[in-house]
């Protein structure tokens, strides 16, 4: 029975269709059976990011009206037989699918698959809603700026309140140059004020940003930095101790990170 | 107890600070409404033309509601030159009394309040973590948090304007303490001074002579409350 997990962030723009796209592709590359679920009706570009665009027939909420089984609507990806999509509807909003659907397409999907990652939209209406209804567990995505924290923080008090729990923080887009003169929020400065768990760090790249152009996502390339930030993330998630990797590097900044959230070197 | 004999159920009583009308708390109510009508009409040399006379009517074991109040008030106005400064009754309402409890307690919340979140309590509030940017936490008593506020904090919220808001860590968006606010100075000064706005626990108050918001370390808390 897999485990249905949903990766979030209020704001737009800071990375959870690029964090859903390579933490789905990192646990294939370790033979693990993936769904995701693009629930961005309206704005879909998972598959973008996943190089399938041209492959979509049916769509979330064709299976959700029951025009096609859940089954029909999924896309196999390019590259890994255990890697599958849902892509989500283009023409339509938000207000086509509801909560109970979702849950029940999850609940449908579970026993083929080890995780099924969500791809959540912004904003913490009934699109968010939607993808949260299905997960047992949830990830939030945020970049080391005030905005963005303040909104996973609105959003990790709204995730406190559902089944999924506490969820478990992704920092995209880190550049060390950046805190340390001042510019950006430090990683330690998001860690203490948001007080949950930090599941991984990834750096500012651009290799990610021709990744998403190019359809491969980063994760495939075993040199980016990024790419073994996503590696370990799923490594983390599939319940390997990772210790966090250096982006910065300060002497005792990781020992200390490492201190306040409990993490074994 | 306050029952004197009959037909003088209306007592009235000079005391340094004006009169003092005490009521008989056995009796129906009319009958204490005619006799005090009755006093009114004798008694017209007792209040007079002269000065304004500041008037108690003390109730004791009776319960005296508004109605009843503005029944007495509407009497009393009979005669001119009196002020009503209060009711006193040895009895208080059973939700008067729960709201009174309610003032006098204290709150005590573990969490973290985030942004969009808001806290709201009657009295006194204790809050274990911290008041992230964008979230708030309100009381009609003091603010106490035991973590670090930097998002909102608002004590006194009825207009108590000897409230207070004490946090270990001050880094607030906004306090305010009755309808005095506090703005925290923009982003841009604060990271020109690289450092919290406070080395210790502070607490936030009302600064008397300027009315506005003022900080003072919370050891000296208790100082600032015996001026009350
Ligand atoms: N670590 C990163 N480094 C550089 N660019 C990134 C990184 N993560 C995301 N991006 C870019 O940011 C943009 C928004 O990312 P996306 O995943 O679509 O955000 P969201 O789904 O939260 O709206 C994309 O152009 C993406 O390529
Ligand atoms: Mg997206």
């Amino acid at each position: 029975m897999g485990e249905a997990i949903v990766i979030t962030s209020g704001k737009g723009g800071v990375g959870k269709t690029t964090t859903s796209a390579n933490i789905g592709t990192a646990l294939a590359l370790q033979g693990k059976h993936i769904c995701l679920i693009d629930t961005d009706i309206g704005l879909r570009n998972l598959d973008v990011v996943m190089g399938l665009e041209n492959r979509i027939i049916y769509d979330l909420v064709d299976a959700a009206e029951g025009r096609c089984r859940v089954q029909q609507a999924l896309i196999r990806d390019k590259r890994f037989d255990c890697l599958h999509l849902l892509p989500a509807a283009q023409t339509k909003d938000k207000s086509a699918l509801n909560p109970e659907q979702m849950k029940q397409i999850v609940e449908e999907l579970k026993p083929d698959y080890d995780y099924i990652i969500i791809d959540c939209p912004a904003g913490i209406e009934q699109g968010y809603k939607n993808a949260v209804s299905g997960a047992d567990q949830a990830v939030v995505v945020t970049t080391p700026d005030t905005s963005a924290v303040r909104d996973a923080d609105r959003i990790i008090g709204l995730l406190e309140q559902e089944q999924t729990g506490s969820p478990k923080l992704v920092i995209n887009r880190v550049r060390s140059h950046m805190s340390s003169r001042g510019e950006m929020l430090d990683v330690d400065d998001v860690v203490s004020t948001l007080a949950v768990d930090l599941l991984g760090m990834i750096v500012d790249d651009e290799e990610v940003i021709k990744a998403g152009h190019q359809g491969e996502p980063i994760a495939m390339n075993p040199k980016s930095r990024a790419s073994i930030g996503y590696r370990n993330i799923a490594r983390r998630i599939l319940g390997e101790s990772v210790p966090l990797m250096s982006i910065e590097e300060k002497k005792g900044f990781f020992s200390r990170l490492k201190g306040m959230l409990g993490l074994k070197a | 107890m306050k029952s004197g004999p009959p037909k003088n159920l209306v007592t009235i009583k000079g005391t340094k600070d004006g009169l003092t009308i005490m009521m008989d708390d056995r009796c129906s109510f009319d009958e204490l409404k005619t006799e005090l009508q009755e006093k009114i009409e004798k008694d017209k040399q007792v209040f007079g033309h002269g000065p304004e006379v500041e008037v108690t009517v003390d109730t004791g074991y009776r319960y005296v509601g508004t109605s009843e109040q503005e029944e007495i008030i509407s009497l009393l106005k009979e005669a001119e030159s009196i002020r009503i400064k209060e009711f006193r009754s040895e009895v208080i309402s059973r939700e008067e009394a729960e709201r009174l409890r309610e003032e006098e307690s204290l709150t005590s919340i573990t969490r973290i309040v985030r942004s969009g979140q808001v806290i709201s309590v009657r009295g006194d509030v204790l809050l274990l973590g911290d008041v992230n940017p964008g979230g708030a936490v309100e009381a009609t008593g003091n603010v106490y948090i035991l973590g670090t506020l930097k998002g909102t904090a608002r004590a006194g919220l009825e207009g108590n304007t000897g409230a207070v808001v004490c946090a270990s860590v001050m880094e607030p968006t906004q306090i305010s303490v009755s309808d005095v606010l506090f703005y925290a100075p923009d982003r841009y000064e604060k990271k020109q001074r690289q450092r919290p706005m406070f080395d210790e626990p502070v607490f936030a108050y009302i600064e008397a002579p300027d009315n506005q918001i003022s900080f003072e370390k919370t050891r000296l808390l208790t100082q600032f409350q015996n001026k009350l």
